[in-house]
């Protein structure tokens, strides 16, 4: 059976974490097994983290080699790069958050998509689309719609996903799953 | 049979409840933490947190003593905490069966170092049992529990962060019922007087021998070929996958200790090995040892293709099966630069952030120009980062005071010693009875939060035990508390204990109390906002480069603004705007100071 290797980057408190669940959690009720490492422990916010996800006949925690790199905040893309090759797929939120620290000049969203010229990416507004579908907490779920429309939906099936959403997050799903149509349409 | 997505250390608490036990004990640490959570949701069973690592041990201990069926759970360095008792129990052997949860954190994900607690199972005489993936977790805990019965000998489960972190499909059965024990008395077993240690000692060795026998069924091999891979643990995740379908692998799920005859059929027609562990070269050790008296001469790798620090990665055990394959193999280097770092904060509203500014304040007016910060282990550890900058050391459970000891004993310089609730029962204790003891002139800030909040806000004995009567009661002449959100009042206290400590030579402590901000927030649907009225903010930078409160983002213009996502409306950057630029808006929700202060 053919593998997927999902890596989900963010900032703590993004639902990083959440999203791999919900990810692992449909697999497993489509039949497909899956694994989900998570580093977490540190209570605190704020921090970057990353989720490895892995679906099919696997068995190794972590991914070498990412084909879905997804990025609720667009500073973590870069900060994953060494899990992305020319063909991985970069999924981008359109957000830069600054950091914890103080006095931390952070890359503005143009000086980060330069840096990622080589890769596929695509970027999204994920934020916007959120809170469009009045739910500014749903930017992991319009994210997910996009990874089903681009490569999860070989592996999940969608009525089971939709399932573990609840009525806000459902609708976020379908507005994210909207714009992706719309942009593959527009390729 | 059911089967379900679980966590690695949910799959342990099931394998645990499946072979039946009664009394479970454990200190909250990552990446242990969740298998107590998990057992403490079936009520027909003895669960607890118990003060520290040693105390747990021993709870556990005691109970299979009795003849339970016991766990205790803790990371690795907990281990040390208990290594005492733990020494012990293998003189003693126990009479139900006793299991040691060992969460280790290779690569240090959220620990000060990375040891292999496998050793304490080559010094101690216990067998290490290492899982590779939630599904053996849970297996393994069950064969663990077996094993120990069997021989009457505690047995370590030795898990890990990739382990205990993990979710992945577990296929496992309902609990058995618990097997409580019965009072028996066995001085001649447990009570460690020298004549009854000798003579356990000489038992202690035959159950050993025992032990490498039953051992074998932990191991096995697979596939054929004269190269031949021994894989330990997590490593056989990572060859499972990576390595050519037919190679001969031996894995090894009990790394210590070794069975002899196990070892050397499995490298009978080899002509060279690879031995793939994390960390340490346990397995290497005793298996080169093995091939050594057996008269073996074939090549042993190890330490030699795998770094001995960090965890594994499915990059280094490509690259050394690679090598040990004679295939070439270059890994791609990546040049990632100049990201700016994001490391955790401490939360939107959290009383920590406060005191560090009290303290800081406190202190100058109390006459301290220069001081140490002897810091401890908690969420309050990150005050190490600026702008804080407020802990100058921190090394284990409970050592800001012995430390401050120390620094003051060779300087002469005053020190600050930083500690929180559950830190200060954890070990704190002894240390402060020292200090009194002994006259050491420390200011001694308890951060009382109420909860173990780093581990994701397990209750704390600060509920129950007044810090303030305990300092007093261990003769600590001035104790005061301050609530860390009122500014001008803490800094006065904490001025005033400086001064008195410089004075008369003894330790102070002041308790700075206010609740952990994710116990308020979750207690509360609708919560208060700060609003920064732009025509007041000069744009000083001090609520967000000084204070930095994460909601409080700067703005083009340098003024600030609040992000209403993750502002909880605590109100503690209010005093430290200078220009009053800061206000509430917003309900104050009923019972809200209370809860704060609680
Ligand atoms: S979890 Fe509690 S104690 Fe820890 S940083 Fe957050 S608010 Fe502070
Ligand atoms: S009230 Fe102030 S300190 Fe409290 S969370 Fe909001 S911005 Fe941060």
């Amino acid at each position: 059976m053919e593998k997927l290797n999902i890596l989900i980057a963010g900032v703590g408190g993004q639902g990083v974490i959440t999203l791999g669940k919900i990810i692992a959690q449909s697999a497993l009720i489509s039949g497909v097994k899956a694994l989900v490492a998570e580093t977490h422990g540190l209570a605190q916010r704020g921090g970057a983290v990353n989720v490895h996800v892995r679906l099919g006949e696997v068995y190794s925690p972590l991914i070498r080699k990412a084909d879905l790199l997804v990025a609720l905040e667009a500073t973590e893309a870069l900060r994953n790069l060494s899990y992305a090759d020319e063909n991985t797929m970069i999924i981008l939120n359109e957000r830069v958050e600054k950091s914890v620290l103080p006095k931390i000049r952070m890359l503005s969203l143009e000086e980060i998509k330069d840096r990622l010229r080589e890769y596929k990416v695509l970027s999204v507004n994920a934020d916007k689309i959120a809170v469009q579908g009045g739910n500014p907490r749903g930017t992991n779920i319009v994210m997910l719609s996009v990874m089903m429309e681009l490569k999860l939906s070989k592996f999940i099936k969608e009525d089971v996903l939709l399932s573990l959403l609840d009525e806000r997050n459902r609708k976020v799903y379908l507005l994210g799953k909207q714009f992706i149509k719309g942009w593959l349409y527009a390729k | 049979m059911k089967k379900s997505l679980l966590l690695g250390n949910e799959a342990i608490a099931f394998g645990a409840l499946k072979s039946g036990i009664s009394v479970a004990a454990g200190y909250p640490g990552t990446p242990s933490t969740e298998i107590i959570e998990t057992l403490q949701r079936f009520k027909d069973r003895y669960v607890e947190w118990s003060v520290n690592e040693k105390v747990a041990f021993e709870t556990a201990y005691g109970a299979s003593m009795m003849g339970a069926y016991s766990l205790v759970t803790m990371k690795h360095v907990g281990l040390n905490v208990a290594s005492d008792p733990l020494m012990s129990s293998s003189y003693t052997g126990i009479d139900g069966a006793f299991v040691i949860v060992s969460a280790q954190d290779p690569s240090m994900w959220s620990s000060q170092n990375e040891q292999d607690n496998r050793y304490y199972g080559l010094m101690a005489l216990i067998p290490v049992i290492e899982p590779y993936d939630p599904q053996s977790a849970y297996t393994l805990t069950i064969k663990a529990f077996k094993l120990s019965e069997r021989v009457h000998h505690p047995v370590i489960l030795a898990t890990n962060t990739r382990v205990s972190h993990v979710r992945g499909p577990v296929e496992y059965e309902e609990p058995s019922s618990p097997i409580f024990g019965k009072l028996k008395k066995k001085p001649d077993k447990y009570s460690l007087v020298p004549e009854v240690a000798k003579k356990n000692r000489e038992e202690q060795l035959k159950r050993w021998e025992l032990i490498q026998e039953e051992i074998k069924q932990f191991n096995e091999i697979e596939g054929e070929g004269n190269k031949l891979i021994i894989a330990s643990g997590i490593a056989y995740s990572y060859v499972k996958e990576l390595a050519p379908e037919s190679m001969k692998i031996l894995r090894i799920s009990a790394p210590v200790p070794l069975n002899k005859e196990q070892i050397i059929s499995a490298l009978e027609g080899v002509d060279e090995v690879l031995i793939i562990e994390e960390l340490e070269p346990i397995v290497e050790m005793q298996v080169k040892n093995i091939a050594f008296d057996a008269g073996f001469s074939i090549k042993i790798h190890g330490k030699d293709y795998i770094p001995r620090s960090g965890e594994l990665t499915p990059d280094i055990v490509e690259f050394a099966l690679k090598k040990f394959l004679g295939l070439y193999y270059e890994p791609k280097a990546i040049k990632i630069k100049d990201i700016p770092p994001r490391p955790p904060a401490m939360c939107p509203g959290c009383p920590h952030r406060s005191s560090f500014v009290d303290i800081k304040r406190g202190i100058t007016l109390g006459g301290l120009s220069q001081t140490f910060f002897s810091g401890d282990i908690g969420c309050y550890s990150l005050g190490v980062l600026p702008p804080f900058q407020e802990q100058d050391s921190l090394t284990d459970m409970g050592s800001s005071l012995g430390i401050a000891n120390g620094v003051y004993r060779s300087t002469g310089v005053i020190p600050v010693a930083i500690i929180g609730d559950s830190t200060f029962f954890h070990s704190g204790l002894p240390a402060l009875t020292n200090a009194v003891y002994n006259n050491l002139p420390v200011l001694v800030i308890v951060l009382d939060n109420r909860v173990t909040a780093m581990t994701g806000q397990n209750p704390s004995p600060s509920r129950e035990i007044d810090i303030l009567q305990v300092a007093k009661g261990l003769g600590v002449e001035y104790v005061k508390e301050i609530d860390p959100f009122n500014l001008k009042e803490s800094v006065k206290i904490i001025a005033d204990a400086t001064s008195w400590v410089k004075q008369n030579k003894k330790p102070a402590v002041v308790v700075a109390k206010r609740a952990c901000a994710l116990e308020v927030i979750d207690k509360f649907e609708e919560l208060p906002i700060a609003e920064v009225k732009l025509e007041k903010c000069t744009g000083c930078t001090i609520c967000y480069d000084y204070f930095t409160c994460p909601a409080i983002i700067p703005r083009e213009d340098k003024k600030a603004t609040i992000d209403t996502n993750l502002c909880i409306g605590c109100g503690a950057c209010i005093p430290i705007c200078p220009y009053q630029a800061i206000e509430l808006k917003g309900k104050i929700p009923k019972g809200w100071d209370e809860v704060w202060r609680s």
